[in-house]
């Protein structure tokens, strides 16, 4: 039982610290206070209104795009198969430059606009892989041909509408910094809809790591499960972007970090996923808040220079395994 | 019963019936629809006509409620990242779907059909580390844990030793003498004639004959230009099996 209630505790010091950490003057003292129901309406607000949502946003994103990864590794048959690398993140980066041009300012747009972005992005390059048999490379390369057509699109609006490019950049590298209780409001019912999924489901997981015979012959509709974990993804996925921008990596580093570590069931798996994802981001948001103090890093700037090692790593690592086949 | 490939290969099955408690074994050369059978009638491929399990249209089960019904073993099994209890266990899933969890009697399931292909001792073992006949037996006792009434098994006895072949013919004749009804395919001629009840001839997608083995030793020659082979049984008991092979 350690080794579930260990990463929770973990992760509940790390929300409390979260809490705690930032430029504006909030002490443990008047923390405390509000904690307790007093404490004044500036802390109050600073805890509830900016704080708050920020920690709620990253940990729900974290979950969020790392269960995606997840879902897509698995479903795919493909450890490097990840929310980035099959397109959704310039996807999502799309639609969000579609609605800066037609409807600026509009937080609420900008999200459902990511968010409708992934889910097209996704079923887009899944349906591309399916028409051309479905192998492990014909995902990769498909998500990988998608994605070109987003970002040349991208490229030919920035060309066309320039003022657009300052809403374009710090979604580019993603970060929690600009997330208000309403995004947090529309994004978190959403991933936890996501999540509860990928948790009820995960024994099919198993199965269809068996093959697609074996799995069909013990009664799964493979296919109808693979479009489940697809649109799953998809929506885990684009409900994180809407809130934290493109974060990267996050969908790639922590599910293969908990298959290398995890060898049961994949029901554990998903909840390991889940939590270690909301850690890792949780912990590249506050230490963005923190390293440069009173300034701000955005977060996934470190989550890209942790994350682009990491999957070479895993290449090399993948690369000594077949040859010792 | 029809089904054809994209590729445009037909495959036409007027008919054939598959019974409980004898082990039927389909013969014929590479690429005569044995697999393709076994396939359609655990519903992978589409079929124009009809296939019956039970009394009931193939295509009308649900997928969880024809895996209760026909367990399918295919050729190809991965050597995943997972030990031999969790692959037996998975055998329970058409019964429980991704809901239910593992009862008592689930329990007992499991336990026998690890008893019974001697995978007891193995059961902790990550299924990477299984020679290949060993993978085989835990893939068998994945199928019979599932408790179905027939189980279909697509060459099951390749990559196997001799030693292993005669124990995975022990176990499966338990099951056929428990009332369970066994399909497999099988390119070992002698074999299959000498322990098979019932044996399928299959040419280009069509069915040419069906009869216990005493039946068919007679067509000699049709047997020679449907297997490349034909088969006599000689009674000696320094033989392994009372069938050979015969030009």
């Amino acid at each position: 039982m350690r080794k579930y209630f260990f990463p929770v505790v973990i992760l509940i010091s790390l929300i409390m610290l979260a809490l705690l950490a930032g430029n504006s003057a909030v002490r443990t003292k008047d923390f405390l206070g509000v904690l307790s129901g007093g404490g004044t309406d500036g802390h109050k607000m600073i805890l509830f209104q900016v704080r708050l949502p920020r920690i709620a946003a990253a940990v729900f994103s974290g979950a969020g795009l790392s269960v995606s990864g997840f879902l897509l590794q698995g479903s795919l048959d493909n450890r490097i198969a990840s929310p980035g690398i099959l397109g959704i993140n310039n996807g999502a980066g799309l639609f969000v430059l579609l609605s800066a041009c037609f409807f600026p300012f509009q937080a609420a747009m900008k999200c459902l606009m990511a968010f409708l972005g992934a889910l097209l992005v996704t079923f887009m390059a899944y349906g591309l892989a399916a028409k051309t048999g479905m192998s492990k490379t014909s995902v990769v390369l498909a998500g990988v041909a998608v994605s070109a057509l987003c970002a040349s699109i991208i490229d030919i609006m920035i060309s066309w509408r320039p003022e657009i490019v300052a809403d374009k950049t710090a979604f580019q590298i993603g970060g929690f910094a600009a997330v208000s209780a309403m995004m947090v409001s529309f994004g978190a019912p959403v991933i936890a809809f996501g999540l509860l999924a990928a948790f009820v489901t995960a024994p099919s997981m198993d199965i269809l790591r068996l093959g697609d015979e074996t799995a069909h012959g013990l009664g799964l509709n493979t296919r109808r499960y693979r479009g489940l974990c697809v649109f799953c993804s998809a929506l885990l996925a684009g409900a994180a972007i809407s809130m934290g921008g493109l974060i990267g990596f996050v969908g790639l580093i922590v599910p293969n970090c908990v298959r290398s570590l995890w060898r049961g069931n994949a029901r554990p798996a998903v909840f390991f996923c889940a939590v270690y994802g909301a850690l890792l981001l949780l912990l590249c948001d506050t230490l963005s808040r923190m390293v440069v103090f009173p300034y701000e890093l955005p977060c996934g700037l470190f989550l890209s220079i942790a994350g682009a090692p990491f999957l070479i790593l895993t290449l090399i690592r993948k690369r000594k395994r077949l040859g010792a086949d | 019963m029809e089904t054809s490939y994209p590729q445009g290969k037909s495959f036409r099955i007027d008919e054939v019936c598959f019974e409980k408690g004898r082990i039927t074994s389909i013969l014929g050369r590479n690429g005569c629809g044995k697999t393709t059978l076994l396939r359609t009638m655990t519903g992978f491929l589409p079929y124009r006509g009809s296939i019956e399990i039970d009394g009931k249209e193939c295509r009308d089960y649900t997928g969880l409620e024809r895996a209760q019904k026909v367990a399918y073993l295919p050729q190809i099994m991965k050597a995943v990242k997972m030990d031999v209890e969790s692959l037996v266990e998975h055998g329970r899933f058409p019964w429980h779907g991704s809901f239910r969890r593992m009862s008592v009697s689930d329990k007992n399931v499991i336990e026998n059909a690890l008893e019974m292909t001697h995978m007891t001792s193995l059961k902790a073992r990550d299924l990477t580390e299984l020679s290949g006949g060993e993978l085989r037996r835990a893939y068998l006792a994945m199928v019979i844990a599932q408790n179905t009434e027939m189980i279909l098994l697509d060459e099951p006895t390749t990559y196997m030793d001799i030693e292993s072949q005669k124990l995975f013919f022990e176990i499966v004749r338990t099951l056929a003498d428990r009332g369970r009804g066994i399909v497999m395919t099988c390119h070992d001629i002698a074999q299959s004639f000498s322990l098979s009840d019932i044996i399928v001839l299959m040419d280009q997608g069509v069915v040419r004959k069906t009869g216990t083995p005493d039946s068919l030793e007679k067509y000699r020659d049709d047997l020679v230009q449907l297997l490349g082979a034909a088969v006599k049984r000689i009674d000696d008991e320094k033989l392994m099996y009372p069938y050979v092979l015969i030009r």
